[in-house]
């Protein structure tokens, strides 16, 4: 397993740096160094207050992704799942703990802080896909930056939907595609913005079992470009492709393998 | 494929370029024509709101405008005639000097007697009104012939008497047994005026018998040169007892002017009323959609775009259909205008006049100003929902 890691992690360090070359700066600039470990929870805890009820969500959740590593987070409805993707997404802030991005903590960062840090460094993947009916494959991946000056995203885009084997629907409109290659899409705009993770719910969830296979094969190309992937999932089929499982219960983490 | 790419993908760069410079107005343009039908119903309440107050505007001061040229001398004349409550039929001399040293520098004061006689003429006779007054030229203009500064001899008849009797410049009348040489034939009065030199003859006041003037009027210089004299000699000659009455359009001509103000107001404010309902519309529009794109604002949000360009978005969409709305709503106009100046006898100048067109602008921006306005509240709602809210189903 670790071993696993060390590999990937040597090929990212390449993959990275080449990548950074081309980088237009942003927010990776204000975030700490690269480091093997670009997304961590620390003591991570949730409460929500539902009427004169506190419902803690999250009870002290530790966890750590390592570049190029695919994480599955399983669980049953309700244990927390969705909340901790939040916490990793930074769509949520905790109650207590650190939300840390390359050993920064971004827990305390407010809405404007927190929307740039998901934009350069997080992808999202969707179960139901979220793309925007009207516009084409390709203006679906630039959409992340579609408010930046970002001449190359449309290159970018192109490259990443071949590179996802739609190479021949760079202008067909969602509703012209399979659920396949709707989420494919999905991936490739998660990977817009040279993510250090990308998060997906249920990647699966819509798909049947054969179009899930190739979109986590998908997943684990990504991985191989040291990029790290976090699935929150029912599905058993991610768990093949993990690399990690790890079982959210009540609230807190445990190693399943 | 290689076929298609590369033409592909010049196209896409240059929409991005715009793109880049206007992220916001391209997202919106683009985010409105994906419901056109339901776009162009929100602008159309804007068209409408827009065509209905810059018409009513405009139409209320085109008739305001036209109204004040017709009255346009009315407001210039005073006349002052003696007090009937005291009897007394004639100004004294003392009162018409007085009036005179009034109106001095502001205006003439022409000094009139009046009386009513049968006129004979080269092809019959008539009645006709007699005025007899020595200073024409303030008051009348000819015809034909050549009305004099000072009235000494011979007539001045108005255009139907002239009409009706046959005469011209040269044509000689009788009056109560006396000859007259008609030196002109006076033009019709543009203006609304009490004296009236259509159905009258215009004699030399010593031409009469009692040459006591019995009323004098002022033709003022402006209008407010007219309100002065009728208020100095109010002031002046019935300080004590009422000895004068003085009749003067001009304070009538700004209650017209008002009441004008007021009907165009009236109409504005009705303009105004279904400019506000077009607003109503785009905000439930504008509702609509934001909540029906709800999903996909909170994944843009995920995305990491920052509410302050959802936000710009969102009320640019707005703005832009108060501006297309708007934009169509001047153009009706236009020819609304342009079908009033071909069917009515109103006249260029009146339809050009520069105040129209600030109503033009007024009821644009205000359009503009109602749908940004309407805009406001689902922006803010929708740009400020957690991404998280919007995504959880």
């Amino acid at each position: 397993m670790s071993e696993d890691v060390g590999v990937a992690g040597e090929a990212d360090e390449a993959e990275s740096g080449g990548a950074d070359g081309t980088e237009t700066g942003g927010a990776d600039a204000s975030l700490g160094a690269d480091t093997e470990t670009p997304l961590e929870l620390t003591n991570v805890v949730k409460a929500y207050e539902t009427g004169a009820e506190t419902v803690r969500a999250l009870k002290g959740v530790d966890f750590a992704v390592e570049r190029g590593e695919f994480v599955s987070v399983i669980g049953p409805s309700g244990s927390g799942k969705s909340t901790m993707l939040n916490m990793l997404g930074l769509l949520d802030t905790p109650t207590s703990g650190e939300v840390l991005l390359d050993g920064v903590d971004a827990a305390t960062y407010d809405d404007t802080q927190r929307t740039d840090a998901r934009r350069e460094y997080i992808g999202f993947v969707f179960q139901q896909f979220y793309l925007i009916d009207a516009l084409t494959a390709v203006e679906n991946v630039t959409l992340p930056t579609v408010y930046q000056r970002d001449p190359g995203a449309e290159a970018r885009a192109e490259d990443l939907l071949r590179r996802v084997g739609l190479g021949d629907r760079l202008d067909h409109r969602p509703t012209q595609l399979s659920g396949g290659q709707k989420q494919r899409v999905a991936i490739a705009r998660s990977l817009i913005n040279e993510p250090a993770v990308v998060l997906a719910d249920e990647p699966t969830g819509n798909l049947d079992q054969e179009t899930g296979t190739t979109i986590l094969e998908e997943f684990a190309a990504v991985c191989e470009e040291g990029v790290a992937v976090v699935t929150v999932t029912h599905d058993p089929l991610v768990n093949e492709f993990a690399d990690r499982v790890v079982e959210l219960v009540d609230g807190v983490i445990r190693d399943v393998r | 494929m290689s076929d298609s790419d590369p033409s592909s993908g010049s196209d896409a760069e240059g929409r991005l370029g715009l793109l880049e410079r206007f992220p916001s107005v391209l997202m919106a343009r683009r985010n409105l024509s994906r419901n056109r039908l339901r776009s162009g119903l929100a602008a159309l309440g804007i068209v409408i709101g827009v065509l209905a107050i810059a018409t009513l505007g405009i139409f209320g001061n085109v008739l305001q405008l036209s109204a004040t040229n017709e009255l346009g001398g009315l407001g210039n004349q005073v006349i002052v005639s003696p007090n009937e409550d005291t009897g007394a039929e004639t100004l004294s001399p003392r009162d018409v000097a007085a009036v005179e040293r009034i109106a001095e520098g502001r205006g003439t004061a022409v000094p009139l007697v009046t009386d009513g006689a049968v006129v004979n003429g080269p092809s019959g006779q008539t009645f006709a009104q007699l005025y007899g007054l020595d200073r024409p030229r303030a008051l009348f203009t000819a015809r034909a012939g050549t009305v004099p500064e000072f009235h000494r001899q011979g007539a001045l008849v108005g255009s139907s008497v002239a009409g009706r009797l046959g005469l011209q410049p040269g044509s000689a009348v009788e009056i109560e047994g006396q000859r007259f040489r008609v030196i002109a034939v006076l033009a019709e009065s543009d203006d609304i005026t009490p004296i009236q030199p259509s159905n009258a003859v215009v004699l030399p006041r010593d031409a009469f018998a009692q040459d006591a003037p019995s009323q004098i009027v002022v033709q003022a210089d402006s209008g407010e040169d007219a309100a002065y004299v009728a208020g100095t000699v109010r002031d002046r000659l019935n300080a004590r007892e009422r000895r004068v009455s003085v009749f003067e359009l001009s304070s009538i001509l700004d209650r017209i002017n008002e009441f004008f103000g007021l009907l165009n107001g009236f109409l504005v404010a009705l303009g105004a009323v279904s400019l506000v309902v077009a607003g109503v519309a785009i905000f439930n529009v504008m509702l609509m959609s934001t909540t029906e794109r709800r999903g996909e604002i909170g994944v843009l949000r995920a995305v990491g775009v920052q509410k302050g360009d959802v936000l710009r978005t969102l009320i640019v969409e707005a703005t832009l259909l108060g501006i297309v709305g708007g934009f169509g709503g001047v153009v009706l106009t236009t020819v609304a205008v342009g079908a009033l100046y071909q069917f009515s006898p109103i006249g260029l100048d009146v339809v050009l006049h520069p105040s129209n067109g600030v109503y033009l602008v007024v009821a644009f921006a205000f359009g503009v100003f109602i749908s940004l306005a309407s805009g406001l509240y689902p922006a803010y709602r929708a740009a400020n929902e957690e991404p998280v809210d919007a995504l959880r189903d």
